[in-house]
């Protein structure tokens, strides 16, 4: 169970589908291994559903109704299998963005501690990595330059402001605190990243 | 925990049958079409929803007038499609098309902006339905809760509510528009989110 959870207001953006994607991926992947945070946002969908059904209703005319009644035979029913979770211990939207595993992707290495691999989630806004730092390691004091979530997938690290272990969410702003991160010892980390692109497109926190 | 009160009116009580299914009309509506692929169903639903839908697809959007079309028409056509993924006993048929409409407004924005992305909203929307009956029961009283409670909240926090659900926009997209500081934005959600009796559990 994580200890560090996106703010209600992040919840209430992601309910209501007006999250930027590479935001709304990575707080996705923490309310789905966070129970806490999957029924708050259960609720705040259906406030939502409220405010969809309390809509005035916009006449709509006849020939489009009968348009989409004229469509109803190409578009057949799909069938649902129940889905069962696959067995990886991967989250899916990872698995939908890395099209293989972990050790597939495409590493730069930053540091003898730190490596980075940028996913591409289409978002044009936001950049969207996976960190891995070994265990034991330093990352150099930082600023941050853009709005940064972070959702830790494997072992833990910490900072001067605590320590943050698998599935936590951490939400840091622009000139809001200079941290220098170590990852906790014989743990290895690895996790999504997303920040406000501001410039140049590699340019990332981690110094 | 969230402090539950049902303060609905008798009349606006969902049926739920001997098995404990909910028979309102919208999810009765929705079983047909799953299960019969009824045409009927279908229309009365269609009849009831996408009015509803174009209120979405014109409000404070960009959309053109065909734009507008494409997506009632996606949303209803997507309503036949999934149908039988609904289910009437762990969710309300209203906000299972919400959450269609939602998704689909959302990749249609993206579809415009000419996003090249392998992700749908609904990879990234929220996690289906608990099968655990706790959990189903205190949703649907939240879903209870809210509706009544929606009706008292002050104009300005429904304002903003409506924004960002309805039109999709972010908190600070909402603060750009209005020309109001973000932090008012903020504390009006979180008035509002108060007002209903949505708060995260310590």
């Amino acid at each position: 169970m994580s200890n560090f959870h996106p703010e209600i207001e992040l919840i209430t953006e992601y309910a209501a589908g007006s999250l930027p994607l590479a935001q709304a991926a990575c707080v996705s992947i923490h309310v789905t291994h966070c129970r806490r945070c999957q029924r708050i946002a259960g609720q705040l969908t259906e406030l939502g559903a409220s405010l969809f059904a309390a809509l005035e209703p916009v006449p709509v005319g006849d020939n489009q109704l009968n348009a989409v009644l004229a469509r109803l035979d190409d578009e057949r029913p799909l069938e649902y299998a129940n889905k069962k979770d696959s067995a990886s211990s991967t989250p899916a939207i990872l698995q939908r963005l890395m099209r293989g595993d972990f050790s597939d992707l495409k590493w730069s290495n930053i540091s003898s501690t730190l490596r980075i691999s940028y996913l591409k989630t289409g978002d044009p806004s936001h950049e969207f990595a996976l960190y891995h730092i070994r265990a034991g390691g330093r990352i150099p004091q930082h600023t941050h330059r853009g709005t940064e979530m972070t959702l830790i997938l494997e072992g833990g690290f910490s900072d001067a402001n605590g320590s943050y272990h698998k599935g936590d969410f951490l939400v840091r702003r622009p000139g809001m605190c200079t941290h220098p991160p170590r990852c906790n010892p014989r743990t290895v980390s690895a996790w999504p990243y997303s920040m406000r692109r501001s410039g140049s497109p590699t340019g990332s926190s981690a110094g | 925990m969230l402090t539950v009160t049902n303060t609905l009116d008798d009349e606006d009580k969902p049926l739920i049958d001997a098995d404990g299914k909910r028979i309102d009309e919208w999810s009765e509506c929705l079983t047909l079409i799953a299960q019969q692929q009824d045409r009927a169903a279908f229309t009365r639903l269609l009849r009831h929803f996408a009015p509803l839908m174009k209120d979405v697809a014109l409000s404070g959007s960009t959309l053109s007038a065909n734009h507008a079309h494409e997506l009632v028409q996606e949303v209803m056509l997507k309503v036949w499609q999934k149908a039988s993924g609904f289910d009437a006993e762990k969710a309300a048929a209203s906000t299972w098309i919400y959450t269609i409409a939602r998704n689909c407004r959302t990749d249609l924005y993206r579809r415009l902006q000419k996003f090249d992305t392998p992700l749908s909203a609904e990879d990234v929307s929220d996690t289906p339905d608990s099968d655990d009956a706790f959990v189903v029961l205190h949703q649907k009283r939240s879903r209870d809760r809210i509706r009544s409670l929606i009706k008292e909240l002050p104009n300005d926090q429904a304002q903003i509510l409506a924004k960002v659900y309805m039109e999709g926009k972010t908190h600070s997209e909402v603060s750009g528009e209005l020309d109001l500081p973000l932090g008012t934005v903020k504390s009006r959600v979180r008035l509002a989110l108060q007002k209903l009796q949505l708060q995260l559990e310590r």
